[in-house]
């Protein structure tokens, strides 16, 4: 076991060292940053050009500049933008955010998924399962930004009249009422917060939620339909105790690969969800760097993502390890 | 009442159902046939079939009948709502007609989707084929690639590349750079369908008779995993409506032109004023993709009858 985990560690890590030899190709092929300067008024002389390359460091071979970047960023200095600010104070305070939103919404998902895939397939052919697959399916066939704005015009209005007399406590817009960390008590920022979170967790795990509770009730359908539920059964068992005990367990084990390989998906709808809500987290600051060709933003950004999604799909592995004694024994 | 009588010298092969000699026939059915009549027989499927053959027709013959263009303006009636005299479905603050667009959107996109499914699939087959087939390093290598690539989120890598090299902005510049990356998942489906059945003896038949490995995998690989391939089809073509309108909500999507995707995407800024600029284009995507979602559900079913009570 131990050696298992030792090895998908260093495996990791080399991913990791590929992922950075890819993020930086692509993030220099793409971001030029010398594109302000190619189209200024009047167009600066060849020699100008030359020598802002020579001062950014671009005339130099590839590799260098990919080792320089490498030697750099794993010391978590990112280097300035184009405006001249560090980066890794802003990369911290926008990923922050963003966190915050992929972690409650992975929990979110996960739960619900798990409920409603073990629902539909201990009730399969009824009509609550007829009902949940078709909201799932609806669900996969829109477009998260469209589930978003959906949400915002439903959600907050309607609830905060219906429930809460027109006071305003789900909110549409921004991570938290400006200006309320500087008089507010503790107990009211966090609520502020979260209803601020409200419908960007909502229509982030929307999505996930609607593929994983099938992938969920297909995989329970699979355990239930073994031998050894129906050994369980015949011996006695209540039927609540071989769904959970027996079935659920097994069931979960394939679940654990689809969420890890999910985040790249969540990473994916935060940028859409933040960009509908107006959050400014990591999808405002992606954005922004790719409309200005900002090439350190974009290569901290991409290194950062990937060792999060590399980070997760170890955890993943290793939550298989645990989940599944065949994995153990091997 | 006729007798039936068992005749040992009658014709089983017979082509056509009937009587021969006394007996019932019944023709048998190739594998294809029978394919295809589970699928006929899946109610959900084949209303998906027609509800979507409709919508894709109809945006491309439909605009010949009508009296409005797509890029006709029509400047006494802005943002109209549904209902409106001479506008089915309304317009949008410059007087274009929605129904109208709406066609043109449709078009776009089902271009869009082709382009990128012949591109993913063109690009997939290969690099599937080869990893599934050989095997070895040549497996371990592109595999290493393909998790490499799933490293980054797929939206960003879209936006990074649509940002720099769709050209103009148009559809097909679009589709180009979804089709370059849309071959991960078909790739690693085709690798382990390939590994599976190359240990198969029909192959291994083959091959003693001195078939040359192209031969193998275009003659026989290919069309044994014909079922996984357009169930892919049919996700393939969701997958691109899908991310087309992400990428054109975001900004970095079709511009020059109009395609499904942008419609939905320009509506998210009149959801509170002009609502059925929302609330139509997003619900025509909705029932496009969940039909094509049920024809991929069906033809699933329709390769692999353990799945489902359909009857054959």
């Amino acid at each position: 076991m131990v050696l298992y985990v030792v090895r998908r560690l260093f495996s990791s890590v080399f991913v990791l060292l590929a992922s950075s030899i890819l993020v930086f190709a692509m993030a220099s092929s793409v971001a030029d940053p010398l594109a302000p300067l190619r189209t200024r008024q009047p167009p600066p002389t060849p020699e100008q050009m030359a020598n802002q390359a020579h001062l950014l460091g671009l005339d130099r071979p590839w590799y260098t500049r990919y080792l320089t970047w490498l030697g750099h960023a794993v010391r978590g200095d990112f280097g300035n933008d184009l405006g001249g600010n560090p980066i890794s104070r802003s990369l911290w305070e926008h990923l922050s955010l963003t966190l915050r939103l992929i972690i409650a919404s992975m929990i979110l998902a996960v739960l619900l998924a798990i409920a409603v895939g073990v629902l539909t397939a201990v009730r399969k052919n009824k009509l609550s399962d007829y009902v949940a697959t078709t909201v799932g399916y609806m669900l996969i066939a829109l477009p998260t930004f469209w589930f978003a704005t959906l949400l915002k015009e439903f959600g907050a209005i309607q609830i905060n009249n219906l429930f809460f007399g027109g006071r305003q406590v789900i909110f549409v817009f921004g991570v938290e009422t400006p200006g309320l960390k500087s008089y507010g008590t503790a107990s009211q920022i966090f609520w502020d917060q979260v209803g601020h979170m409200v419908l960007p967790v909502l229509s982030l795990a929307a999505l996930s939620y609607a593929a994983w509770s099938r992938f969920q009730r297909a995989s329970m359908l699979d355990v239930l339909g073994s031998d050894y539920i129906r050994l369980a059964r015949a011996k006695g068992l209540t039927y609540g105790r071989v769904l959970i005990r027996h079935g659920l367990r097994n069931a979960l084990i394939p679940l654990t690969t689809v969420v890890a390989l999910g985040v790249g998906g969540l990473l994916g709808g935060a940028v859409i969800t933040e960009t509908v809500f107006g959050w400014n987290g990591m999808g405002q600051y992606l954005l922004d760097a790719i409309k200005h060709s900002d090439q350190n933003i974009l290569l901290a950004w991409l290194l950062v993502s990937a060792s999060f999604v590399i980070a997760f799909n170890l955890v993943a592995d290793l939550m298989y390890a645990v989940l599944d004694p065949r994995i153990r024994l091997s | 009442m006729t007798s039936i009588q068992l005749d040992p010298q009658a014709d089983v092969a017979a082509t056509t159902a009937g009587t021969v000699g006394g007996e019932f026939t019944v023709a048998a059915r190739s594998q294809r046939q029978q394919i295809i009549s589970r699928f006929l027989h899946n109610r959900l499927a084949l209303g998906a079939l027609l509800v979507y053959a409709t919508i894709v027709i109809g945006s491309f013959v439909a605009p010949h009948l009508y009296r409005w263009g797509y890029a006709d303006l029509d400047t006494t009636s802005l943002s109209r709502p549904p209902g409106s005299p001479g506008h089915p479905l309304g317009t949008a603050d410059l007087g274009q007609d929605l129904l109208a667009e709406l066609m043109r959107g449709v078009q776009r996109s089902t271009l869009i989707a082709f382009v990128y499914i012949v591109i993913a699939l063109a690009i997939g087959i290969v690099v599937g084929s080869v990893a599934g087939y050989f095997g070895g390093w040549a497996d371990s290598l592109l595999m290493r690639l393909v998790d490499l690539i799933l490293t980054i989120p797929l939206l960003v890598i879209l936006l990074v590349l649509a940002a720099k090299y769709a050209g103009g902005g148009g559809a097909v510049g679009i589709a180009v750079v979804l089709g370059v990356l849309g071959w991960l998942d078909l790739a690693r489906i085709l690798r382990s369908q390939f590994l599976s059945l190359r240990e198969r003896e029909f192959v291994e038949a083959a091959h003693a008779m001195g078939a040359s490995n192209r031969r193998i995998i275009f003659k026989h690989l290919i069309p044994n995993s014909l079922g996984q391939i357009i169930v892919w089809i049919t996700l393939g073509a969701a997958v691109s409506v899908l991310l087309e309108a992400s990428l054109s909500f975001l900004g970095f999507g079709v511009r020059n032109d109009i395609s499904l995707g942008k419609l939905v995407a320009d509506g998210v800024n009149a959801a509170d004023s002009r609502p059925w600029l929302f609330y139509v284009p997003g619900l025509v995507l909705m029932v496009i993709v969940m039909c094509v979602n049920f024809i991929g559900d069906g033809v699933r079913d329709a390769f692999d009858p353990a799945n489902s009570r359909v009857r054959a």
